[in-house]
């Protein structure tokens, strides 16, 4: 029997424990079919096995205990490592300038990784707690995108509570759609800012050269009114 | 234009390995949407309670007891899996599993659908083989 089905017939069995500890383990870190748990949840709700109350309020709790927990070890444990390393390798800038990254976009971040990108949830967790991302802020994003995943994913087990292992399939998939668009996005823009980079350094190269050889042949040499120059701003030949 | 530096390569690298896995996984989502949409029953896991089953494929219940010699629930939820009940009637879960979607096969058309819950008093069957 694999993991999925040993953890789906604990919660059956042994029901709100189950989904408390499952939900605590997964937010920290390691990896089970936790979206299918949910979903499975919410079936149950609509069965008349479980009551949604305690559904929502058992599952959020251990998801946003679970996240305080990886926050805290990485920030007071991961830190030490960070700052050693960052010393060593004298990339302490660099470090800095990814920690002022995070506490801009972090909040944003950790709401959709909450609820949306699920499967970079434990990630965030870490790199928050190493960015030193402020506790409160945390707390406040983490509760508001723990709480929306638990009411989405049981919602849609309650609606479709006779399709647990299907929707689970489905949710399973797109959960790694959604984190490759993501990523796609980050990287597509890096590359068109490379190209766009390289362009402007072109053009700086070719402007450079052509101003040094007109410079050593002198203003009049080689130039007419009308004739196409090579390696100058605004003419075809820069874009090849 | 300037040439590609080494590392600016690699990022360019990367950029193609995530379009095309999710690519991978947009395929296999919409293949898996597609397939649940014409395919109406779901494959009978071990984790799976009576109750789900009936309920996941649209049949009474008490139908599934009795395939399995069981008495019928009424009250209180009955939470064993499928798994447990194999276990508790020493067979094996794909055994199970075949009574089941056989006492399914059964109770849906073109047979009668089943009738109600049978009195209490009555013998439960003494279990159909797969």
């Amino acid at each position: 029997m694999s993991i999925t089905d040993q953890v789906l017939a604990a919660l059956l069995v042994y029901g709100l424990p189950v989904l408390f500890g499952v939900i605590l383990v997964c937010s920290v870190g390691i990896p089970f079919p936790i979206s299918l748990m949910l979903v499975a949840a919410g079936s149950f709700v609509e069965q008349g096995e479980m009551k949604l109350w305690q559904v929502i309020a058992v599952a959020s709790v251990a998801a946003i205990l679970g996240d305080q927990i990886a926050y805290g070890l990485s920030r007071w444990g991961g830190r030490r490592v960070i700052n050693r390393l960052s010393r060593k390798l004298g990339v302490e800038e660099k470090i800095k300038q990814a920690e002022a990254l995070t506490k801009r976009w972090g909040g944003t971040g950790i709401f959709f990784s909450r609820w949306l990108v699920t499967a970079l949830g434990p990630w965030v967790n870490v790199a928050s707690g190493m960015a030193v991302y402020p506790w409160r802020r945390f707390v406040l994003w983490d509760v508001f995108g723990e709480v929306l995943w638990v009411v989405v994913y049981v919602g849609i087990g309650y609606v479709f509570s006779n399709r647990v292992q299907a929707i689970g399939e489905i949710l399973g998939n797109f959960t790694w759609v959604m984190v490759g668009l993501i990523t796609t996005a980050i990287l597509g823009w890096q590359v068109v800012r490379y190209v766009r980079m390289n362009e402007q350094a072109g053009v700086r190269f070719r402007f450079s050269v052509a101003r040094r050889s007109r410079s050593v042949r002198g203003a009049d040499v080689g130039i007419k009114p009308g004739v196409k120059r090579s390696g100058t701003p605004g003419t075809s030949s820069q874009r090849s | 234009m300037k040439k590609f530096s080494l590392q600016q390569w690699l990022v360019v690298l990367a950029f193609v390995l995530v379009v095309s896995f999710t690519g991978v996984f947009a395929i296999r989502t919409v293949r898996r949407a597609i397939y649940w949409h014409y395919h109406q029953d779901e494959p009978i896991r071990p984790w799976m309670s009576l109750g789900y089953v009936a309920h996941s494929y649209s049949v009474p219940p008490w139908i599934l007891y009795q395939a399995l010699g069981l008495p019928p629930k009424v009250g209180g939820p009955d939470r064993r899996p499928i798994r447990e009940i194999a276990r508790e009637q020493h067979r094996s879960v794909n055994e199970v599993i075949a009574i089941l979607q056989d006492a399914i096969i059964h109770a849906r058309p073109p047979y009668p659908p089943p009738g109600p819950l049978p009195h209490p008093e009555r013998e439960p069957s003494q279990g159909r083989s797969p």
